[in-house]
């Protein structure tokens, strides 16, 4: 069983044609879940995005493999509260998607304050974007808002030494490792450093193929008990996910 | 689970264009000595490696060459092809360095222009293009491929981008279709369609297996690879076949 936290769903405006490639991609690597996020909704217009996406993960089928980000914009509050009501109940979405760069909301920015603040009353987690030292500021905002749980999102990227350091500090901070990038040993520091519940598995996938987070944990020669919390047990616990009567991979 | 090895199969490389021995001074590690980074290889199956110095790129470049031609020379098998190293920022000495490289049956050489602080359009790059070109060496190259593509260009030079993102595979893609002698390492081509569609577009031919061990996690590419859409003439290719043809 492998769920990947991190995944999205929709077309990218680089030379790609990844659209339609969801599930494809996780059958390559024995993905069975992923959480997705409309790349509309990150990258322009959150609300049409989540739209779209709510009506393809309502859609059934093959779709049920797939859940849902509502996508904030914690610059559109309104739309990410009246979003967050409609879409959390449909048990289609199971969390909240923010990216700090499109929305040129850093985690330090007072919206981004104020959306998580809106994210921990709704009781789900948030995966949200961070690189290098930002992922510090993260979990001193966590640590201020009540009751939030936030996923770092690429643990810091190149800064994952300072995400060793956000997830000591807070304990309602988890990380995931998806990069473009794979430096020798990145995962296994971290995985060295960190409490292992923390530990979450996602792969940026369609916008990258999840031979890179996949790789770079296999890479890291996790002990047995430590990889199954990584690929499946932490994320199904801390989103509440029902797990598929299908076989494991 | 996490079970990668599973996937690759029985892929094995038989030449990575892209690995370094010695140390970044300013990194913790690794080591990078030729016994652990070769070491790292062949526990990836991976046969033979097209090898360049650090000590080259940042220090000394005749000392770091000669390591590398020593080290080549004194493996029993053949797993070490050497790749000589140009410093950008003394293009006059690069030049000279290039025809003793030459005279040493070294078929290319490399290039660190971001360890180096060199641009695209520094004169140094345009002339090192020039000199490598017309000595018949082929280049592999650090820096945005977006920009290090214009000082090769026209030379009928031959050259593996060895940083090519996928982000930027469209720019790589415009320009190899002008330039039949650009390649790409495929270490970031790590999108799920970009091997496939590199493929469509310039050919198989142009793809060249890449890991940067001991750096990079040579997993990572090894992965992609054995899971793409390539047909296994063209795994084949990728994996060394193409390698070998510019640098052996």
């Amino acid at each position: 069983m492998i769920i990947d936290v991190h995944a999205h769903w929709g077309p990218w405006f680089f030379t790609m044609d990844v659209a339609g490639a969801n599930l494809a991609t996780m059958d390559r690597y024995g993905i069975d879940l992923a959480i997705v996020s409309a790349t509309e909704a990150v990258i322009y217009d959150a609300a049409a995005g989540n739209r779209a996406l709510a009506q393809a993960l309502t859609a059934g089928g093959p779709a049920d493999r797939l859940y849902g980000y509502v996508t904030v914009n914690p610059r559109r509050p309104a739309d990410a509260e009246r979003d967050l009501r409609e879409y959390l109940p449909t048990g289609r979405f199971v969390g909240v998607k923010i990216h700090t760069d499109y929305t040129a909301s850093p985690v330090t920015s007072p919206q981004m304050r104020d959306a998580l603040a809106m994210v921990a009353s709704f009781g789900v987690p948030a995966l949200v974007h961070t690189w290098d030292a930002s992922v510090l500021d993260l979990a001193a905002l966590c640590q201020d808002i009540p009751g939030l749980r936030v996923i770092a999102g690429h643990m810091g990227a190149g800064g994952h030494r300072h995400a060793i350091e956000a997830a000591r500090g807070c304990d309602r901070l988890y990380l995931e490792p998806c990069w473009s990038h794979f430096p020798a040993g990145r995962i296994a520091e971290v995985a060295a450093g960190v409490d292992p519940h923390r530990l979450l598995f996602g792969t940026d996938a369609t916008l990258i193929d999840p031979a890179a987070a996949f790789g770079a944990v296999a890479a890291a020669r996790l002990d047995s008990r430590t990889a199954e919390l990584v690929a499946w047990r932490n994320a199904a616990a801390l989103f509440g996910l029902p797990l598929p009567n299908r076989p494991a991979s | 689970m996490f079970d990668a090895h599973a996937l690759v199969g029985d892929l094995a490389v038989t030449l990575d264009v892209d690995v370094l021995v010695g140390a970044y001074p300013d990194r913790d590690g690794p080591v990078g000595t030729p016994s652990s980074v070769l070491g790292v290889l062949r526990e990836h199956d991976i046969r033979a490696g097209a090898v360049a110095s650090l000590r080259a790129a940042l220090f000394d470049v005749v000392s770091g060459n000669d390591e590398v031609l020593a080290l080549a020379a004194t493996r029993p098998r053949p797993d070490v092809v050497p790749v000589g190293v140009v410093d950008l920022r003394d293009p006059v000495g690069a030049a000279r360095e290039l025809e003793r490289l030459a005279a040493a049956s070294v078929r290319a050489v490399r290039l660190f222009p971001d360890e180096q602080g060199v641009e695209a359009g520094f004169p140094s790059v345009r002339h090192v293009a020039r000199r490598a070109a017309a000595l018949g060496l082929t280049v592999l190259t650090g820096g945005d491929v977006r920009r290090f593509w214009r000082p090769f260009s026209g030379l009928e030079a031959t050259v593996v981008f060895l940083d090519t993102h996928f982000y930027h595979l469209g720019d790589f893609l415009v320009a190899a279709v002008d330039e039949p002698g650009f390649h790409t390492s495929t270490r970031l081509l790590n999108s799920p369609d970009a091997l496939e569609l590199a493929a469509a577009e310039v050919g198989a031919g142009r793809l060249l297996y890449g890991s940067r061990t001991p750096f990079y996690e040579p997993l990572v590419p090894l992965l992609r690879l054995a899971t793409s859409g390539l047909k296994p003439e063209e795994v084949a290719a990728v994996a060394g076949g193409n390698a070998r043809r510019l640098l052996t």
